[in-house]
């Protein structure tokens, strides 16, 4: 049952009817959703294909959307504009506090401090 | 690289996992590291996204276990139809494999072998494989009590190579004092 994926053993490229995630992980996440008590197997591989379409998605949404065409880059705002103006995506935003920057957020924090200090 | 804080919140996808799938679907794009931790993370939030959409299907539906439909449903209800077809698909290529797995194994069993004559036969390959391992320590263990007791010997060779030099030259000294 703790099987880590469900493959066909003839990599021809990307095989679509394949699952490359491991699908215990998928379900222990699933179980740690509140109130979600038994899946049934099929669901579960439903749902890590799912999982599996949705990273595909996600990124090729972003790197189209976004200016890594020019610089052929997929960056970490790439994503979170994505998010941010894709409805199906939206419910991302919650994770992705898409404008502060970490040199912005450092500079913040060392103001804050400077602050302190005086 | 797994978390292993044991808390529940702190659950994703391998990172290479999805390394790999960002590499499938972009290759020769480069991808910055924490877009890559960010997907990771969007990953665990679409999987709680869909589990809770689907576990209230199901509830509506006062069945008791989250169903293929649920899933497909909750797909639809959030948006995310286009999956749909693609999902089923792995869905039956599932099945099939399974089942080929199952007929496979109970190929196994009509060999007509009953149970108690496998159980004989492994415990018997069991007891072969500790006689063996038991013979393996036993002759390590010889061959390391040998190499010891070389090992003693060629130092007592040596501790009486040099004694005697002792004893020769103490002897030289007599033999001048007699003079």
């Amino acid at each position: 049952m703790s099987e880590k994926s469900v493959e066909g053993k003839d990599e021809r490229g990307v095989n679509n009817k394949t699952i490359s995630l491991p699908v215990s992980r998928v379900k222990l996440i699933m179980k740690s959703s509140p109130d979600v008590s038994c899946i049934n197997q099929d669901a579960l591989f439903l749902t890590t294909k799912a999982t599996e379409l949705f990273v595909q998605h996600l990124a090729l949404s972003s790197y189209n959307n976004g200016s890594g065409k020019e610089t052929n880059t997929l960056s970490y705002s790439d994503l979170a504009n994505t998010a941010e103006e894709t409805e199906t995506f939206q419910f991302l935003t919650d994770i992705l506090p898409k404008k502060i920057l970490a040199s912005d957020y450092l500079k913040s924090l060392e103001q804050m401090e400077e602050d302190e200090e005086n | 690289m797994a978390s292993s804080s044991g808390n529940d919140d702190d659950l994703t996808i391998p990172r290479a996992a999805i390394n790999k799938m960002i590499k499938e679907t972009l290759p020769n794009v480069r991808v910055a590291n924490d877009a890559r931790e960010l997907v990771v993370n969007c990953c665990t939030e679409f999987i709680h996204l869909i589990s809770s959409e689907a576990n209230e299907i199901c509830n509506k539906s006062e069945k008791k276990t989250i169903s293929p439909e649920h899933v497909i449903n909750a797909l639809e209800s959030l948006g995310f139809g286009s999956y749909i077809a693609e999902v089923k698909d792995v869905l039956q290529e599932c099945k099939t494999v399974a089942l080929k797995r199952r007929k496979a194994s109970s190929r196994l069993e009509n060999l007509g072998i009953p149970e108690e004559e496998l159980l004989r036969q492994q415990q018997e390959l069991f007891a072969k494989a500790r006689q063996q391992q038991a013979e393996l320590a036993q002759q390590e263990w010889l061959q390391m009590q040998q190499a010891a007791q070389q090992a003693q010997l060629a130092a007592a060779a040596a501790a009486s190579a040099s004694a005697g030099q002792q004893a020769g030259s103490s002897q030289d000294e007599d033999e001048e004092d007699d003079m």
